[in-house]
């Protein structure tokens, strides 16, 4: 990985050395699910989920995002995700979608800086 | 050796049940150099491939929120076909509130972890608990295989006691001019009028077992007769056959200096059969002169055996009967007096006894 690839994801929020200590140091395998991380559907399931008023797959797919994204050390997004399913379980639907707008800031910073 | 075979039986592979293919990775690139590793992609799935061969894995890795069915879902299922116990089961989420850790507990998963994970510890928290599980698993082969072997020598000790039991009476018969035929068919018409008449209704089938064994030794007691008497090709005078009546007690003298006989389940009814077969349902046998019920049944039934034996067979003193004689005789009371139900008994299953002296 260049150093500047890796200054980019870590002003993405992505923890990289965590990141990596957990794929044992296998760079070329983080490299191949960050770009993963960029076919996963579940960030439309869930704008999908939320225009349609479908909280249940809302949630579904807002905690799977949560553990994908942990999983990669992308702190910013796990923490907004958490947060987000923490609303949903709060059955606070409204307080879920209001914070698309962040999510998606965070989310399309992180898929700029794994696609540059 | 063993410790191979003990081994072989065992899964190395774990089961990753996630719908994420990232976390799958994850867990993948960590277990991969440890075990073999194979992926279900949904609870559905994952449960399909643990019910078709759960010898298979070592281990099962399960997510709780998955599509088409959940991990507490494939718990529940897991726990009801009895495979929590036999399948180490741990939750990998990415978070869970306190009651369905409780739920997953109660259902048996052995440990839950949260993602991220981390590896080292996941890693270790898994490969303790599967040891763990290979050391019981290894422990109960090793111990179902010595069951197995203690059981067959249990079987050979047995057939062993059976064929010393046999030889010892069969060699005492011999010096009256018998075969070992003799005691072979009073065991197996002991055998038959207790497993096919009503006579052996409420008996084990090793109490049957018992008291057909003890039915061989009836006789032992001859061994104290001298010669003289025992072969005497004609009538024995009444102080010889006061010398006769003695293999009844001699019989019981001998079977108790056994010690162990005495500590077996057939002592007892070789021990009554031994010193009773003689006695009559009149109280005129003996050696005790015990009157109707106060015999066994046991030595009721090696009495009329015996005497049915006798009368069908060639002796020093006399030849083998006709069978019809032979009915007839037991009928008329000539070789003593029997229990009514007995003698019905027995002369429905002598259709089939007659066989035993037709080959």
């Amino acid at each position: 990985m260049s150093p500047g690839k890796r200054e980019r994801l870590v002003s993405a929020g992505i923890d990289v050395d965590e990141a990596l200590s957990r794929f044992l140091d296998n760079e070329s395998l983080f490299e191949r699910f960050l770009n993963k991380f960029l076919e996963d559907r579940n960030y439309l399931k869930l704008g999908e989920a939320i225009a349609s008023g479908d909280n249940e797959a809302a949630l579904a797919a807002s905690h799977t995002l949560k553990g994908l994204c942990s999983n990669l050390s992308m702190k910013r997004l796990t923490e907004l995700f958490t947060l987000q399913v923490k609303a949903y379980r709060a059955e606070d639907p409204d307080l879920a979608a209001s914070m698309m707008p962040e999510i998606s800031k965070a989310y399309d910073e992180t898929v700029a800086a794994i696609s540059e | 050796m063993d410790i191979l075979r003990d081994d072989a039986a065992i899964s190395d592979m774990i089961l990753i049940v996630d719908d994420d293919d990232i976390n799958r990775g994850i867990l993948d690139n960590i277990f991969s150099q440890y075990y073999s590793i194979d992926e279900a992609e949904n609870g559905r799935t994952g449960l399909e491939k643990i019910l078709k061969d759960p010898d298979r894995y070592c281990a099962v890795l399960l997510d709780i929120m998955m599509p088409e069915m959940n991990g507490i879902e494939v718990l529940k299922r897991l726990r009801d076909e009895e495979l929590t116990e036999k399948i180490p089961i741990f939750l990998i989420t990415a978070e869970a509130n306190n009651e369905t850790l409780h739920e997953a507990y109660r259902l048996g998963v052995m440990d839950v972890i949260l993602k991220p994970v981390t590896p080292y510890i996941v890693l270790r928290r898994i490969n303790s608990i599967v040891e763990l599980f290979r050391a019981r698993k290894r422990l109960g082969n090793r111990v179902e295989r010595q069951n197995e072997k203690l059981i067959e020598s249990a079987k050979k000790i047995i057939e062993l006691n059976k064929g010393m039991i046999e030889a010892l009476s069969t060699a005492i018969e011999f010096r009256n001019g018998e075969s070992g035929e003799h005691v072979r068919r009073i065991h197996d018409i002991t055998e038959f009028l207790l497993k096919e008449t009503e006579l052996g209704a409420g008996m084990t089938s090793e109490e049957i077992a018992n008291i057909a064994l003890a039915s061989i030794m009836h006789d032992v007691g001859k061994i104290a007769i001298p010669d003289n008497i025992l072969g005497k090709p004609g009538r024995l005078t009444k102080e010889e056959f006061e010398i006769m009546k003695t293999h009844t007690t001699q019989g019981g003298l001998l079977l108790e200096k056994i010690p162990q006989l005495r500590d077996s389940g057939v002592y007892s009814y070789a021990y009554d059969i031994a010193r009773h077969h003689h006695e009559r349902w009149d109280g005129r046998g003996y050696p005790d002169g015990l009157k109707g019920d106060e015999i066994s049944l046991w030595a009721q039934i090696v009495s009329i055996a015996d005497v049915y034996d006798a009368l069908s067979c060639k002796r020093v003193y006399k030849d083998a009967f006709p069978r019809e004689k032979v009915l007839q005789m037991i009928k008329d009371g000539e070789c003593g007096v029997f229990n009514p139900k007995l003698l019905d008994c027995f002369f429905r299953a002598e259709e089939t006894l007659c066989k035993l002296y037709t080959a």
